[in-house]
């Protein structure tokens, strides 16, 4: 197996040494919470979310093996943790919410004009429902894929099946995205030079 | 060859080994559908990647967390404690009641039974009676014990 720095730390923390896992937490913590929020489109529960991938993290010391690339071992935590929340259907009307851009400034171009600004809102919001309309796997399979970028074999590792359903669920996922996001396809693309 | 439709999108995420994708490359070369399909797969792809970034996590959060692990930390034995003896109390609250059902039902079925013996007790008074007499075997006699009492002396009560 390639080196995997991060298995190396969740050994030593394993072994006791705590600064480990504040390393592994620093390491991955913007991912998680960007992870969750794809899931619950929710900052603040989102947040709540990757802190309790990470608690679940420090729960599974002892028994963690490098059998796995670390990385899949955290996503396939955090999938789990995200599907069963969706499960729970708390968070179902909130991913259809017709909630702003959080930061408009954080806008591709840096400067954004009203026009990209209403733009980038109408996007955020037709991913928001794709992403509620989608069964539960095309959508782990579509964030791990498209905002995570995850290999098709890691995201196998994660979502505990083969690398050909994984096509599968990613192809399906991205033609359902091809027809959810093409009116705001359309008007970017005609932007182009 | 066929349209690869399945294959649109591993090709456009470089995922398909190099032959398939030859084979894929070449088809689309003369397939305007397949051309075009994949064309809509890439604009979904760029339109995902063009999203606002995700919001970050909040500067206290490997305080929160690692108070929270703490807080838990502190307290895994007696919880895990409190845990079980939930549960055992629960497996003889359980089985208390199952056993007090029983003993319901027992007490009811015996009360039922001495209920009947009382109602029917004439009955089995003039049950003896006539098997004193003779023997009771017939349904016609069994018709005659459960009449007795409407019967006059004059009609052969003994």
């Amino acid at each position: 197996m390639a080196q995997d720095a991060d298995a190396d730390l969740m050994l030593a923390f394993q072994r006791g040494d705590v600064s480990a896992f504040r390393a592994l937490y620093e390491r991955h913590a913007r991912a998680m919470v960007a992870f969750c929020h794809r899931f619950v489109r929710d900052p603040a529960r989102a947040e709540e979310l990757a802190q309790d991938v990470f608690v679940k993290l420090h729960g599974f010391r002892d028994r963690y093996e490098r059998s796995a690339r670390f990385r899949t071992f955290l996503y396939r935590i955090a999938s789990n943790h995200c599907l069963n929340e969706l499960r729970r259907g708390e968070h179902a009307a909130r991913a259809l919410d017709c909630e702003p851009p959080r930061d408009l400034d954080a806008l591709p171009g840096g400067g954004p004009t009203p026009e990209e600004v209403a733009r980038g809102a109408a996007l955020e919001r037709a991913v928001a429902r794709l992403l509620g309309a989608l069964p539960e796997k095309q959508r782990a399979a579509l964030v791990l894929c498209r905002f995570e970028g995850l290999s098709y074999e890691e995201i196998a590792g994660v979502l505990e099946t083969s690398v050909s359903a994984v096509k599968s669920l990613v192809h399906r996922a991205t033609v359902a995205a091809a027809a959810a996001l093409a009116p705001q396809a359309a008007p970017s693309k005609e932007a182009l030079p | 060859m066929s349209h690869p439709r399945e294959d649109l999108t591993a090709l456009l995420d470089g995922a398909l080994a190099p032959e398939r994708r030859a084979a894929v490359e070449g088809h689309l070369a003369s397939c305007d559908a397949c051309r075009a399909e994949l064309e809509a797969l890439r604009d979904a792809v760029a339109a995902l990647a063009a999203l606002p970034p995700p919001p970050e996590p909040s500067p206290f959060f490997g305080a929160r967390l690692e108070a929270r692990i703490a807080r838990e930390a502190a307290s895994p034995a007696s919880l895990a404690w409190l845990h079980r003896l939930r549960w055992r109390l629960a497996l003889a609250a359980t089985g208390l009641a199952v056993a007090a059902a029983m003993a319901i039902f027992t007490v009811r079925q015996h009360r039922v039974a001495e209920e009947q013996i009382a109602a029917n007790l004439d009955l089995l008074d003039d049950y003896e009676v006539v098997a004193s007499v003779g023997d009771v075997s017939s349904a016609e006699d069994a018709e005659v014990v459960a009449s007795l009492d409407e019967l006059s002396p004059k009609e052969g009560r003994p």
